[in-house]
């Protein structure tokens, strides 16, 4: 994702400068070369702002990329509900993500370790490897070693759920009619008992 | 406008209907599922045969020619879809054949009606998608989005989806002829089964033990494509065996007893044995004090109107999620030098059983998993375990063995998932073995009070988890797979498998027993020592069970391969945790 949207902006640079050379450069004298600083002057003045915007669509494509992760990749929802209320049964007994009193930086490290003793796998594939995780390895949590993941997830991944999480369900009240049209669509019938 | 001549007006059509009406083969009948074992080149039934057999009569591929058996082709199938919690769906099923043509499903109920008569490769003729609603029906799936298989019937291909409904397909051309709905996952009921049809019913049940379903058996009029009948797996009020719901709050309208794999079927009585699940909540049986009839239990019923003519229960007040749902084989045999017709049953909670199909008095039974702790035998007069207490509501059997609430985590052997899940056995008739695949090991269970649902004034809602706890690794589990003489449950011969077993197992007359693996091998064992006799890896988890067919004299096995384990399976085993699934058929032969 980061890769397509580093090629799409190149690729307006290249779009722009090329513009500017055929339809504004060489068409134009000196008069016309100033106005065209001018307008490239107010390109720049207005710049941040599209900085901004782009920043914001950025963040809203990782979270968007955490969802999906949450929902499918990891299938984090199969423990935790759709909505990371939490669970039981074939589940674990999966805590409430959206009770939670953990901070951004604990989360993560809960999803890269997972939490010994527990159903809550790792997803850093390399966890308990080294002591990377709490300081401990296999050998010394034996049996207490977490359970392997659906999918190992990168850094970036495991960032992008977090953020996902912060954004959508940790610290939210109970989830919404809108919530859930938003997590499963509006093509399946999965979100009509919470019409009533 | 271009005017077709008089000759091509009157011709066309007919050539349209005789290239879109292939000659296909039989119709299936009740007379040739009742002789399926004269069908040796076809598998007509679930089970190969309606006794719960899973033996192929061929010899062509034996223990002297196995060597030489190799991969002749493979077919790539669909159902990899998300939907509701899972990721993707997994291949469980058993394939039919009729004459060279073979009828499978991925696990979102798409049908597949595969040409494998060439014998070099399988070319799907036709595919029939019943068009789930994945994330609902999905949302309500207990572990996996699962399809065992279809059913033959007249000119008929008979089939289940997951979301619950039913449909009749032309066996020649896939289109869909009717649908019923028969299980509703806004109750947290679903279907994974594969039909059994009895003359001119096909019977099923849904799961959703783990969801607070009230479990059913559902049989319906395949002639009219409307319900015949529907037995409650649960007695209602004032039916016998309601009173074995002692908490007085009506808790047995919740109370699970689920139907998720296919009832074998005795035609000589006219009866079928259906295995049934477990009591929800699954893991807090201070919820639903008394013996929670028909939860963890066998019914033998009459096939035509579901009248239950007896009932024999495995594990009264089961604390453990130990579902009996799977085969019950049928077996005429000497016992103690007397002729018997027996039901008999490699069940969940770790224990061989033979009973007396005609009446269902308990006959005999032993202990084949290699570790077992909840309980400290059968008695021998009734079956019961031997430290259940009948003056109590809430059965301990051995204390430490499963939660009780406010108590700290239990220890299961067999593990909750079973020393056999649903993974079917086989059984040898000429060499009188039971081949059963097993899970070893052992795991914790952690009982949390369970929540009333609304309708019972609660908060619950229809559709959430109605465990009762949860369950928690404590250790490795590993598989096994034991060929016992059902007459006395002596286990002759045993290998230790180093994954639990979710596959199941095929039997034929060469003397072999295939199985699959969740690393994706696949062997064929000599049937006498289950020394291994040949192997091959497809490299992808087997969750499906083999079967064997054959086309112009020449033998072949089939199976599916599409699975990866749950990452509780996977726990402490390291070499499947790169594993990827996949949808495939594959055909073997000599």
């Amino acid at each position: 994702m980061i890769e397509r949207n580093n090629g799409q902006r190149r690729y307006d640079s290249w779009s722009c400068r090329r513009s500017l050379q055929s339809t504004i450069v060489r068409p134009l004298g000196r008069l016309r070369i100033a106005l065209a600083l001018i307008a490239a002057l107010s390109v720049v003045m207005i710049d941040p702002a599209h900085a901004q915007e782009a920043q914001s669509a950025e963040a809203a494509r990782t979270i968007e990329h955490g969802k999906d992760i949450f929902k499918t990749k990891a299938t984090c929802q199969f423990c935790h509900r759709w909505d990371a209320s939490g669970d039981q049964g074939y589940g674990g007994n999966a805590l409430s993500l959206r009770q939670t009193k953990l901070t951004p930086a604990q989360v993560a490290e809960t999803v890269k370790c997972g939490r010994p003793g527990t159903g809550m796998p790792f997803h850093d594939q390399f966890a308990y490897t080294d002591k990377r995780c709490y300081g401990i390895t296999r050998a010394e949590l034996g049996n207490d070693v977490p359970p392997e993941p659906n999918a190992f997830l990168n850094s970036d991944e495991i960032d992008a759920v977090v953020k996902y999480l912060f954004a959508k369900a940790i610290g939210r009240g109970p989830s919404t009619y809108e919530d859930c049209v938003e997590f499963w669509g509006t093509d399946t019938r999965q979100c009509e008992p919470m019409k009533q | 406008m271009r005017i077709l001549s008089p000759a091509v007006a009157l011709i066309g059509p007919l050539l349209m209907a005789s290239a879109l009406t292939p000659v296909h083969a039989a119709d299936m009948t009740f007379e040739r599922a009742l002789n399926a074992n004269k069908e040796p080149q076809n598998w007509l039934l679930y089970y190969g045969n309606y006794q719960g057999y899973r033996f192929s009569p061929l010899s062509e591929i034996n223990t002297e020619t196995v060597k030489n058996l190799k991969l002749v082709f493979a077919v790539a199938l669909g159902g990899l879809q998300s939907g509701g919690r899972y990721a993707f769906g997994n291949l469980e099923g058993t394939p039919i054949v009729d004459d060279g043509m073979m009828y499978v499903t991925d696990g979102w109920g798409s049908v597949y009606a595969i040409d494998v008569s060439g014998g070099t490769k399988g070319a799907i003729k036709w595919k029939f998608d019943p068009g789930i609603d994945r994330a609902w029906a999905g949302d309500v799936a207990c572990c996996g989005v699962n399809n065992r298989g279809v059913a033959l019937w007249k000119d008929k291909v008979i089939s289940i989806a997951l979301d619950g409904r039913m449909f009749a397909i032309n066996k020649a051309t896939g289109e869909k002829i009717w649908e019923r709905k028969i299980a509703d996952p806004a109750l947290g009921e679903t279907i994974t089964m594969a039909p059994l049809v009895v003359r001119d019913l096909a019977i099923v049940g849904p799961a959703g033990g783990e969801f607070g379903i009230r479990g059913f058996i559902d049989a319906t009029d395949l002639n009219t494509g409307q319900q015949a009948w529907r037995t409650y797996t649960i007695p209602g009020a004032g039916e016998p065996g309601n009173d074995t719901w002692k908490d007085g709050q009506e808790r047995w309208k919740h109370g699970g007893a689920p139907v998720w794999e296919t009832a074998t079927y005795d035609p000589e009585s006219d009866t079928i044995y259906q295995g049934i699940g477990n009591a929800g909540a699954d893991w807090d049986p201070q919820y639903r004090p008394g013996d929670n009839k028909w939860a963890a239990s066998v019914l033998a019923l009459n096939p035509t109107n579901g009248t239950i003519k007896w009932g024999f229960q495995y594990t009264p007040n089961d604390p453990f999620d130990f579902d009996e749902i799977s085969e019950h084989p049928i077996i005429d045999a000497k016992v103690n030098g007397k002729d018997r017709k027996l039901v008999v049953h490699a069940a969940r909670n770790g224990f061989f059983y033979a009973l007396d199909r005609t009446t269902g008095a308990f006959i005999g039974g032993k202990q084949y998993v290699d570790k077992l702790n909840w309980t400290t035998g059968l008695d021998p007069e009734t079956g019961l375990p031997s430290n259940y207490d009948p003056k109590t509501g809430v059965q301990v059997y051995t204390p430490g063995t499963h939660g009780m609430r406010g108590e700290p985590l239990a220890n299961i052997c067999p593990s909750h998932f079973g020393a056999k899940n649903w993974e079917p056995t086989a059984y040898s008739p000429t060499l009188n073995m039971l081949y059963i695949p097993s899970i070893e090991g052992c795991d914790g269970i952690e009982t949390v009070a369970q929540k009333d649902f609304a309708d019972q004034g609660g908060t619950l809602k229809p559709r959430e988890r109605f465990s009762g706890g949860s369950f928690k690794m404590t250790g490795r589990l590993y598989g096994s797979l034991k060929a016992i003489d059902p007459t006395n449950g002596d286990i002759k011969a045993a290998v230790r498998l180093d994954f639990p077993n979710y596959s199941g197992a095929l039997a034929t007359a060469g003397n072999l027993v295939f199985l699959g693996q969740a690393d994706g091998t696949f062997t064929a064992y000599d049937a006498k020592t289950l020394q291994q006799a040949w192997s091959f890896s497809v490299g992808t988890g087997i969750n499906a069970p083999a079967i064997s067919y054959s086309v112009n004299g020449k033998q072949y096995i089939a199976v599916l391969a599409g699975s990866r384990q749950s990452p509780f399976v996977m726990q402490n085993d390291p070499s499947l945790k790169y594993s990827s699934t996949t949808s495939m058929l594959f055909v073997f032969a000599l």
